[in-house]
């Protein structure tokens, strides 16, 4: 188990500089960015300062080996057996402090749209949360709500709907 | 007939489950309402756009709820005039009583060839208005969610379905339109710069803004009816939870704080005071109302599991979509009472339902097998009826205020 877990990091962490070495020169599309609807009132969304060791397909490479957060029906806490996954991604980003982390949530397709996007949301807050309790930096963690609009899995039962409710990762 | 039984029976469990919550149920029984006979054979149409207005008038009128089709000469009012185009289009019409000398009704519409089926919406409310008083929907029009294109894009449509235009390109996911009062923005939400915003369609500039755009998630934008206020929900304050600002950009006020729970789905009452909105602070999705100065939020819906999308109607009825048998049924609640009607039958899902602009029908995303459609519901029991015949799936239907 904790052998199994060293191992996962080292190869991350040898991805991540394998990546760090050849990838730096590609701007990444991570951050507020120029507003080409005009107009734009409130925050930019995207903090400055993040995402500039790796390129963004590198990052993706190494977001795609974090396994997705699942969660019980019409329920956003996080259950034991999914906190060895969090370790990992907490290990990886303090490990990598240039790296910022945006969780997705998503929900199963059970429930109005607009409740699944604040269900959606709190699942990822509460990923977002359980990290910070590891040590990550909040500004490294954004959160981004999908409700029910980007399945895993497109069948219409309970093993769908468990692949379904769940949060993911990608790496800026 | 079987619809009739059906709602009776319906009508029957509601009432004994809401007794045992202390609900009181006013249940209104289904049955359609009676009509008024309407004859339009002596209609003169000249040429095929008088032929279209013509037709587009009285199958409003008959959408309309209120009237029939009436036999020649055993009708309680005839519908003539004439229609046609050449160097612009011009309809007149006249209603008269049977039986009774003069005409009740005598007004000319003209527009361009272009227009024939606005000017037919347009006639049949002002005939509406003239005979019963009431208002109507045939002029209003419906903003939608459609998956035609491949992306879910906002679309719009008229009353009766047709006309359907495609108002965004983002290729990305936007949902949940909603009309600023003035009939000429929406609202929506949408992930067309990667995180969910709150976008302004300007329809008479065709100009799209960003104009909520927090950390998190930032979806639900309603204009309140008397256009000073938008509600929202947002978790930027590390939940999500209700807001509202004021127009067109003030610092969103946080309404709720429920840090174990969700807020979603904000709807304005009439008096632009007070705010429905759904939260699961019970444990389960449930519609609940609060000042739009904030303070304790009160539950209105007190049976069934799950209880969402509200639409606060210009009547101060709030339709929602309820968890009934297992499938999605829209019922209408009097806030003011606490009466519950359901008003769909269990051969469907009936979810996302809109307020029409006569106070009377309801627009809602019916769903059979996985996919949907728009439907138009009848609060006074008329069979729903299709609004959308074109292919791909059909959601959150919002009916624009009336004129």
């Amino acid at each position: 188990m904790k052998a199994g877990r060293v191992l996962s990091m080292i190869m991350l962490g040898a991805l991540a500089l394998a990546v760090a070495s050849t990838g730096c020169k590609k701007k990444p599309k991570a951050g507020s960015g120029v507003d080409d609807f005009g107009g734009m009132i409130g925050t930019p969304v995207g903090p400055e300062g993040y995402g500039m060791a790796m390129n963004p397909d590198d990052l993706q490479a190494v977001a795609s080996q974090f396994s997705p957060i699942y969660f019980d029906y019409d329920s956003s806490q996080i259950n034991a057996g999914q906190r060895s996954s969090l370790e990992e991604i907490a290990d990886f980003l303090q490990a990598n402090p240039s790296t910022g982390l945006i969780v997705e949530g998503h929900c199963d397709e059970r429930g109005s749209n607009e409740y699944n996007l604040a269900l959606g949301e709190r699942r990822a807050l509460a990923v977002r949360a359980y990290l910070i309790g590891l040590g990550v930096g909040a500004d490294r963690i954004q959160t981004k709500s999908y409700g029910e609009e980007r399945p895993a899995s497109l069948g219409h039962d309970e093993s769908s709907w468990s692949q379904n409710r769940r949060a993911e990762f990608s790496l800026f | 007939m079987t619809r009739n039984i059906w709602t009776f029976i319906t009508c029957g469990l509601l009432f004994s489950a809401a007794a045992v919550h202390a609900q009181s149920a006013d249940i209104i029984i289904s049955k359609g309402t009676d009509k008024t006979t309407i004859d339009a054979s002596p209609f003169g149409a000249s040429d095929p756009a008088g032929r279209m207005f013509i037709q587009v008038l009285t199958a409003d009128l008959v959408r309309s709820g209120w009237f029939a089709r009436g036999a020649q000469g055993a009708s309680e009012y005839i519908l003539s005039g004439s229609a046609g185009g050449g160097g612009g289009f011009v309809a007149q019409c006249r209603v008269a009583a049977r039986g009774r000398s003069g005409t009740v009704f005598d007004r000319s519409y003209r527009g361009d060839a272009n227009e024939v089926r606005r000017l037919a919406h347009e006639a049949a409310d002002d005939i509406l208005k003239a005979l019963t008083g009431r208002d109507g929907m045939a002029s209003a029009r419906i903003a939608l969610v459609g998956t035609l294109s491949g992306h879910k894009e906002l679309y719009m449509a008229d009353a009766d379905g047709q006309g359907l235009v495609q108002l965004t390109g983002h290729k990305s996911v936007s949902i949940t339109p909603s009309w600023h009062p003035d009939g000429d923005r929406l609202y929506y939400t949408s992930y067309a710069k990667g995180f969910p915003a709150i976008y302004e369609l300007n329809l008479r500039g065709g100009s799209i803004d960003r104009v909520a755009n927090y950390a998190g998630l930032n979806t639900g934008g309603v204009v309140s009816p008397d256009g000073r206020w938008m509600a929202m929900i947002l978790s930027r304050d590390g939940n999500p939870e209700l807001y509202v600002r004021r127009m067109p950009n003030g610092d969103p006020v946080r309404l709720t704080s429920t840090r174990r729970s969700a807020e979603a789905s904000p709807t304005w009452s009439p008096d632009s005071r007070q705010i429905a909105f759904v939260s699961d602070m019970s444990g389960r999705p449930q519609v609940y109302v609060v000042g739009r100065e904030g303070g304790q939020p009160r539950r209105l819906t007190l049976r069934g599991s799950e209880n969402v999308s509200p639409d606060w109607g210009p009547n101060g009825l709030i339709a929602y979509s309820s968890r009934i048998g297992g499938r999605y049924q829209v019922c209408v609640l009097d806030p003011r009472s606490g009466d519950v009607k359901q008003i769909t039958a269990p051969d469907a899902d009936y979810e996302d339902p809109s307020w029409a602009p006569d106070s009377r029908h309801i627009a809602a995303t019916r769903s059979i097998a996985y996919r949907s459609s728009v439907y138009l519901l009848d609060t006074l029991g008329d069979p729903p009826v299709a609004l959308i015949d074109q292919k791909g799936d059909w959601t959150a239907p919002a009916w624009s205020p009336g004129r």
